[in-house]
């Protein structure tokens, strides 16, 4: 037999089934979220860490344009700063999707695919390794190719040679950047395959692991001596570049990704924080009188206390057992769905111990220290004022806005109610400010977190505007060679729908340091500066844009300034083309994508120092119309007319795809803050009930009294309705201001990780107005059933409801 | 038996009670001085907001006074805090209420058994037969397995009156016990008190019913938180 302060625990505890489960219910949705992102991240890092290490990456990349043959590599292999290296054949070719619209791909040939020794390939289905005049494609490009292994489809070869393949099986390549990403579709193909194509045999890409692949400055000096040594052996270099040690190429969206988790659990241990405590307290509240009774007949603090951290610690626990088993259910699907958008394997599901640690502590510890607060508090009062209904009546009440916002004057419309009582009775909820003040704090955080979570997404989309509005054209070619800019002008202005062009010319360049050490590839662009030019301006953080009369000025990334400390706005640049080194002036840096260094110099200067004077490899079109179907029908047309003159057209790309691309690559990010947002929505909203509905739940005494005093069921429910609504629109109007610098800290961080510059940052309106609707719509049901409940009691049974 | 040469149960020299509040401050109780005696069946009586609830408050300590002394069975119970005072109240005091102030979610007997539970008094079985015993006593022993909200008012105070002699105390106090009752249960409710009176216990009732008031040993008056009278009552 127990003592009989166990069976009041006990009893306590199971004789009010609605308020246990609305307690644990508050208590655990927090618990729930924080075990979701808690978990998640770790299983997604760890996921990608080990995927990434079992592929043996690269620690950089060396193309060249000739082709090279086992010799070569095998003398790179000798090097001694060279762990191991790889080789491959890259071709970029084409493909026609099932709607018979030709897609670029990028086409993968490997010498032995059972010996990739550097960016391993893995079978994911069907046949390996490709069979003959057949082709592999990777598992993350069928979508994009929008094709099945079995199917076949026509591929053409920068030759001109189109071929029908069949897609024999899929392959797994995490070392590639995932196709739906970029839009570049990836396969793979033998030498046999290639020959069939009429391309001749041989390398051209380079995959490089240094000695010490963690150390990215050796790394880089290694995969550059590689490179000295290929230009050495008489090979053109179009490009090399280093990896980021340990990485794979989404590395920087995925630990945006998992930031962002980070501060958003940040964010839900605070919510659920409060939550815990909120209940808590307000359980305690309820408990007053009995606490009061207990202490009259001879129970000390210490005993009563006990009682009431034993009763609380079986709230925490059944909120864990909720929260634990859904917290890892969650975390499995997330992290499976992210694993897959950016195409690696996960190997282990364990849910790291920490995340138990961290709910059993906020489910456990935090509502102990909760209770002992009121507690602590409760030992200055007596158990006199306890018991008393004076301490009711000795409320400041008129002091305060809430208070002044509820008399009588504003509540015009329950005039036929008995207002006296029913203000009184909505005035109670104010007057306990602790109370009120936590719960507000609770749902305000929820609210901010969500409304933020839209923000951001609104940011990304404007950052991707931001990123695209300089381009003042419809399409971008980009031409096998350079050919004379007013002939392909002239060329395309004479077919239908082409309004307006304009040229460019692209270069690879390198900056050339004081020590005479180089850096990676730079791209330079070399626009026509002029009033009709059809590219404007980039963002410019610093400085100005190019002008007509610029000789050698040059506008480069932010970005590019803080990695070369040598370099400062208005100082000297060297660059080197064609093998030459010019001094450049830096006039302006912009803000962008800081992945890939651009840097933009003037035309009419860049063709007159390369001897290119007149000549373009870049054509800009401005069409008549901007709809993308219509954008396209004359991309196809121009197209074909090139094709007809002999001029070569090597790349196409419209803005559209641009734009749609540069989304898509936000893509993972913005499906996270949508699963966030409903995860939060729900954990905000049962909470919101939970809280009110324990509010209410605490006056059902109260909604005795007015009842006995004749005031109509209806109008008692009206009045806790009203009251919950009025919580939830100042927690809303509230958490909408809150939003404001939560969501530029989140787009700080974000855009720091993924793109080096903050977000461009916008605020969501929809994301503010969805959750007005979803704040009343749960306000009003949270006090809606409890206080319908509390009215359909009989009076006696209210009365004697504690 | 002469009072004077035993000493006092329970004595209050010169208590005063002041409650501030934003409204102002009332003095309650205005120098009160009162000794209470082993074996007393003392009434005290007054209009309401006469101060007759503070004077319960003060004597077993569930409020602290604003001055004055209050020694119970030679203890200083002015200087305790409220965790000593609840401990003494425990041991040497059981208090009745108007309004029952019963746990809801304990059985009747649950309730009973509650003080003896926390002034560690008894084993659980001796708890339980004690319990069951005093719920003989009142009457109520059918009911030992129902909720308190299954009795009526008559049983509830019953109830809450084996509760208060649980720890088999000295003094009950009882402050407006038949005060929420109809005259009959009140009458079966004050003939539960003049039994205990009889065997031997002390008891301080506050009522404001005349009739109840001419029931005890000896009878005092409070107005405006004064002892304005005090009669002593022979009875057969
Ligand atoms: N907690 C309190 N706060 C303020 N005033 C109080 C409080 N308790 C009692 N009073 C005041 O003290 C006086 C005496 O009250 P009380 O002892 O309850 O009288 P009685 O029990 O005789 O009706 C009254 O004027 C009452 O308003
Ligand atoms: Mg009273």
């Amino acid at each position: 037999m127990l003592r009989a302060r166990w069976y009041k625990v006990i009893n306590d505890l199971f004789g009010n089934k609605t308020r246990t489960l609305l307690i644990v219910l508050s208590m655990s949705v927090g618990l729930f979220a924080l075990g979701i992102i808690l978990s998640a991240r770790t299983i997604l890092s760890d996921g990608l860490a080990e995927s990434f290490a079992t592929i043996h990456p690269s620690s950089g990349t060396v193309r060249t344009t000739e082709l090279f043959d086992e010799d070569f590599i095998q003398s790179v292999r000798k090097m001694e700063e060279v762990q191991d290296v790889d080789a491959r054949r890259n071709i970029s070719a084409r493909v026609q999707t099932a709607s018979g619209e030709w897609k670029n791909i990028t086409i993968f040939v490997v010498a032995d695919y059972d010996d990739i020794r550097v960016n391993k390939v893995a079978s994911q289905s069907g046949a390996w390794p490709p069979p003959e005049r057949e082709i592999l494609i990777e598992r993350a490009a069928l979508s994009v190719i929008e094709a099945q292994v079995g199917d076949v489809v026509l591929v053409r070869f920068p030759n001109d040679v189109e071929r029908r393949v069949r897609i024999a099986g899929s392959a797994y390549d995490p070392a590639q950047l995932p196709a739906q990403i970029d839009g570049t579709p990836y396969g793979y193909i033998t030498f046999d395959t290639l020959k069939w194509f009429g391309e001749p045999y041989g390398f051209n890409e380079l995959h490089v692991i240094a000695t010490h692949p963690e150390n990215k400055d050796w790394a880089q000096q290694v995969v550059n001596r590689v490179k000295d040594k290929a230009e050495k052996s008489g090979y053109t270099i179009p490009m090399s570049m280093t990896a980021e040690p340990g990485q794979l190429p989404m590395d920087d969206v995925l630990q945006g990704i998992l930031l962002l988790m980070g501060l958003l659990g940040v964010l839900s241990l605070f919510l659920s924080i409060f939550l815990v405590v909120n209940t808590v307290s307000a359980l305690l509240t309820q408990q007053k009188r009995q606490i009061g009774v207990m202490k009259a007949v001879g129970g000390s603090t210490l005993q009563i206390l006990g009682m009431y951290l034993v009763m609380v610690l079986a709230y925490g626990v059944m909120a864990l057992l909720l929260a634990i088993p859904f917290g890892a259910y969650g975390a499995r699907e997330l992290s499976s769905v992210l694993a897959v958008f950016f195409n690696f394997d996960i190997y282990s599901m364990d849910i790291p111990q920490q995340t138990y640690l961290i709910q059993a502590a906020v489910g456990l510890i935090l509502p102990v220290l909760a209770s002992l607060v009121p507690f602590i508090s409760s030992l200055r009062i007596s158990a006199a004022e306890a018991m008393s209904s004076y301490t009711m009546g000795r409320g400041r009440f008129g002091k305060n806005w809430i208070d002044q916002l509820l008399s009588g004057a504003n509540l015009w419309f329950m005039r036929n109610l008995s207002i006296r009582s029913i203000l009184l009775s909505v005035r109670n909820t104010f007057r306990n400010k602790g109370r009120l003040t936590l719960t507000l704090v609770t749902l305000t955080l929820g609210s901010a977190t969500f409304i933020s979570v839209f923000n951001v997404r609104a940011s990304l989309t404007s950052t991707v505007e931001d990123m695209i509005k300089w381009f003042n054209c419809d399409v971008m070619l980009t031409f096998d060679r350079t050919y004379r800019a007013d002939r392909v002008e002239f060329d395309a202005l004479s077919v239908p729908g082409v309004a307006q062009t304009d040229v460019w010319i692209q270069l690879p360049t390198r900056f050339v340091r004081s020590d005479d050490s180089e850096s990676g590839m730079v791209y330079m662009f070399a626009p026509t500066v002029h009033a009709e030019s059809l590219i404007v301006s980039p963002t410019i953080a610093e400085g100005r844009w190019l002008m007509p009369g610029d000789d050698n000025a040059v506008v480069v990334p932010s970005a590019f300034l803080q990695d070369e400390p040598e370099l400062h706005l208005g100082g000297d640049m060297m660059l080197k083309l064609d093998g030459k080194k010019h001094t450049f002036k830096i006039v302006g840096t912009y803000v962008g994508m800081a992945f890939l260094p651009l840097v933009y110099t003037n035309y009419d200067y860049i063709t007159q120092i390369t001897n290119r004077v007149g000549e373009a490899d870049a054509l800009m079109v401005k069409m008549e119309r901007h709809d993308p179907a219509y954008v396209d029908a004359a991309t196809r047309a121009l197209e074909d007319h090139f094709e007809r003159i002999g001029v070569r057209v090597s790349m196409v790309s419209t803005i559209n795809n641009e734009r749609t691309e540069a989304e898509a690559s936000f893509d993972a990010i913005v499906a996270l803050l949508l699963v966030m947002a409903i995860l939060l929505a729900l954990v905000g909203g049962l909470g919101l009930m939970g809280t009110m509905s324990i509010n209410v739940l605490e006056r059902t005494r109260e909604i005795g009294v007015l009842r006995a005093i004749g005031a109509p069921n209806r109008g008692v429910a009206l009045v806790f309705i009203l009251e919950g609504v009025v919580i939830g629109l100042m927690s809303w109007a509230m958490g909408g201001l809150v939003a404001i610098p939560m969501s530029q800290g989140l787009n700080q961080a974000l855009g720091q990780a993924v793109m080096g510059v903050p977000l461009t940052y916008s605020y969501s309106m929809p994301g503010l107005w969805l959750w007005l609707f979803i704040v009343v719509l749960l306000s009003v049901l949270a006090s809606f059933i409890p206080a319908r409940n509390a009215s359909s009691l009989t009076v006696r049974e209210v009365l004697a409801y504690e | 038996m002469n009072l004077a040469t035993v000493s006092p149960l329970i004595e209050l020299r010169s208590v005063v009670k002041v409650y501030n509040s934003l409204a102002g401050s009332v003095t309650a109780l205005s120098g009160i001085d009162l000794q209470i005696f082993q074996g007393e069946f003392l009434v005290v009586t007054g209009k309401s907001g006469s101060g007759k609830t503070t004077l319960v408050n003060m004597l077993t300590g569930l409020d602290r006074s604003s001055s004055g002394e209050i020694w119970v069975d030679g203890e200083p119970l002015h200087k305790f805090g409220s965790e000593k005072a609840a401990k003494l109240r425990g041991r040497t005091m059981g208090v009745v209420f108007q309004t029952f102030e019963l746990l809801p979610t304990l059985t009747v007997l649950q309730n009973v058994m509650l003080p003896m539970d926390f002034a560690w008094r008894y084993s659980r079985w001796e708890q339980r037969k004690r319990a069951m015993n005093l719920l003989e006593q009142v009457d109520i022993a059918d009911h030992a397995k129902k909720l308190p909200t299954a009795l009526s008012g008559g049983q509830q105070q019953r109830l809450a009156i084996a509760r208060a002699m649980a720890n088999d105390p000295a003094i009950l106090v009882a402050d407006e016990p038949t005060g929420s009752l109809d005259s009959a249960t009140a009458n079966a409710v004050i003939e539960i008190f003049e039994g205990l009176v009889q065997e031997g216990r002390t008891v301080f009732l506050v009522t404001h019913d005349k009739d109840i008031a001419k029931r005890g040993s000896r009878v005092i008056t409070l107005s405006d938180g004064e002892i304005v009278g005090a009669k002593e009552n022979v009875h057969a």
